[in-house]
């Protein structure tokens, strides 16, 4: 009557017996996570031309959720109704988790389907929600003007205590890094042209290259990316996880405006700031090229600074200092608006941070070159 | 190793952070087949216990063992093969953000199987209706979930390599009544039906009147309680008598409010 089917290694997992009725699958061993995909194979190999009416779980030494649900779906994958099967010599234990399944069956679906968006959509998708996040920069600009607008009628809301803060923060504290940074490049620049300026006997004019082009242009860059990565990624991380802990809503709920208190005082503390940085940026920056002049090019810090007082007129200066009010503004309009819209979760600071970063640069290179078209056509 | 021998197995555990001792030599065991409920005001060390046994934190002296294997002596690949055995769920799920709840789930048996992935995609639906969730919730992100069916993704995701223990930090704290008998419930199915040793950390009186089996009570930096329930109400310790006598009297106050209307 009863024949084994299949291999020896099948039969140690399932074993198939006849009868007039139909076939009795015998079930024998560990039916458990880990033999999991051992036991899928053996279901396959102990096939049977009559209809399987019942499971035999008497020699079962342990039985699982996962080695039920095995056992369950290749009964659905016969097409064979797992609630109509008579489940034979189980242990209740083993019932019991047969049962568990059974109940869950119809709930268990194949694999949620994931839609991928083609590169057509991906492209357009991007930006629809760059022009969505732009959008919003903008209203967050007006937002922002209206609550300067705002506390010009009402001058005694400025938060002075929060700006004398903010402007350690992003002022005072970023002082070390913008001297280290513009007074290196001080000395590359100056390297640079006076390895040009050498071969033409035309020393003195390093001082004219560095001078003017640091003030107008590489100083206020500099030091607006430097205060982009740094100030910018700190607003979007402060108020990020202060939106998350939901410190944002407790100062709305106690009557405080989060204007008043988070956002002019960040953003007048860095329009404050960055000027005065991109001037210690142009002080250190001319202290390097003229370490480097002493050095390299035979002139001495007198004779620098002699040619420096000819070579840079205060316009340039300005123009430089003028600039950097405007980076200042976008650098913590971003940053802050980046902050404040962060999703609930934990996740979205580190990605709104990241993305800060990228837009307060490009931005400030966008405005930068604006500036340039601006000037060149005033002819400044 | 026999069915029947301990499943946690804490001796002599002293946790001190600097100056201050937190555990002043803790033991207990723990069954198999158990629901085991840990309670102690705060600051008197519950969770880290739990951090510790389940191998985060060091214990300054003593030994725990888990399932047969001591924690804080097992070499890298004998912990890595005893945590396969047993699952956690953290106070708020700790679900991981940037996958959805399915790939969630799926991570250990990703992991810890070689499972094919029409093998394992069954399984994590199997996982996740267990948990109590619909199908659908499969597809969506930890941060689109409420805290009651976080929980739950995260008992789905313990679950997912069929531990035969599972410890869970606060299963019930920050949900509502409902929701929370209902995770009673799932508790107790872990339990009956599935036969895991569940060790919980709880505040959640309900909780620990109708679901748990023993109660291991944690006051001054020692287990001044370890028994059933009905005993631990009656003991003799201040704590514990100010602890239930809090509780039962808002019991009655409600319930004699609810007999006026």
């Amino acid at each position: 009557m009863t024949k084994a089917l299949d291999s020896a290694a099948a039969g140690r997992w399932v074993s198939l017996e006849t009868s007039a009725e139909g076939a009795t699958l015998r079930l024998a061993g560990d039916w458990r996570l880990p033999s999991l995909a051992t036991l899928g194979h053996a279901l396959q190999t102990a096939r049977s031309v009559r209809p399987i009416v019942g499971i035999d779980g008497q020699a079962l030494t342990a039985l699982d959720t996962a080695g039920a649900l095995v056992m369950l779906r290749h009964l659905q994958s016969l097409a064979v109704d797992p609630t109509a099967i008579a489940f034979d010599n189980f242990s209740p234990v083993h019932r019991r988790v047969v049962e568990v399944v059974l109940s869950r069956l119809h709930e268990i679906t194949v694999d949620p389907v994931r839609h991928r968006r083609g590169i057509v959509a991906e492209i357009g998708f991007q930006t629809e929600s760059l022009g969505h996040l732009l959008l919003g920069h903008l209203n967050f600009l007006g937002y922002v003007a209206g609550g300067i607008g705002s506390l010009l009628g009402h001058p005694w809301r400025l938060r002075t205590q929060e700006l004398a803060a903010q402007f350690e923060q992003v002022g005072i504290r970023a002082i070390p890094v913008v001297a280290l940074v513009t007074f290196l490049i001080g000395v590359v620049f100056a390297y640079l042209l006076g390895l040009q300026a050498a071969r033409y006997g035309a020393n003195i004019f390093v001082v004219d290259g560095v001078a003017i082009g640091m003030a107008r242009e590489f100083a206020p860059i500099l030091v607006a990316v430097i205060i982009a990565g740094r100030s910018g990624a700190a607003f979007t991380a402060q108020l990020g996880t202060m939106k998350l802990t939901e410190e944002t809503d407790a100062i709305r709920v106690l009557g405080l405006s989060p204007m008043d208190v988070l956002i002019l005082p960040r953003v007048f503390a860095l329009v404050v700031a960055l000027p005065l940085l991109v001037f210690v940026g142009d002080v250190m920056s001319n202290l390097g090229a003229m370490a480097m002049a002493a050095a390299m090019l035979d002139i001495t810090p007198a004779t620098y600074l002699e040619r420096l007082s000819v070579a840079l007129s205060m316009r340039h200066l300005w123009v430089g200092l003028a600039k950097a009010p405007v980076f200042a503004l976008f650098i913590a309009v971003i940053g802050i608006r980046m902050g404040m819209t962060v999703s609930r979760d934990t996740r979205a600071i580190g990605a709104s941070t990241t993305s800060t970063v990228v837009q307060g640069i490009v931005s400030v290179i966008l405005l930068d070159a604006l500036f340039a078209v601006v000037f060149q056509a005033l002819e400044i | 190793m026999n069915a029947s021998s301990s499943v946690i197995e804490v001796s002599g555990v002293v946790t001190r952070f600097g100056s201050q001792t937190v555990h002043d030599g803790v033991s207990f065991t723990v069954g198999r087949g158990e629901l085991v409920g840990l309670i102690g005001g705060s600051g008197t060390g519950k969770s880290v216990l739990l951090r510790e046994i389940i191998g985060l934190d060091r214990p300054t002296e003593g030994s725990i063992r888990v399932l047969g294997t001591d924690i804080w002596k097992a070499s890298a690949a004998e912990l890595a093969a005893v945590r396969r055995r047993f699952g956690v769920m953290f106070q708020d799920g700790a679900l991981f953000s940037s996958l959805d709840v399915a790939h969630n789930v799926a991570v250990p048996l990703l992991e810890h199987t070689r499972l094919a992935k029409d093998a394992i995609w069954p399984l994590v639906n199997l996982r996740i209706a267990q948990a109590g969730l619909p199908p659908e919730a499969g597809a969506k992100m930890p941060s689109e979930l409420s805290g009651g069916m976080r929980k739950r993704a995260a008992i789905a995701r313990a679950l997912a390599l069929e531990p035969e223990v599972i410890f869970l930090d606060e299963p019930t704290s920050g949900l509502d009544p409902i929701t929370a008998r209902a995770f009673d419930k799932l508790m107790r199915f872990l339990v009956d039906d599935l036969n895991i040793t569940v060790f919980l950390v709880t505040h959640d009186l309900d909780t620990l009147l109708t679901v748990v089996d023993r109660l291991i009570v944690l006051a001054r930096g020692k287990v001044v309680g370890d028994g059933p329930v009905r005993e631990i109400v009656d003991l003799d310790d201040p704590w514990v008598r100010s602890y239930f006598s809090i509780r039962t009297m808002a019991a009655t106050e409600s319930g004699s409010e609810r007999h006026g209307t």
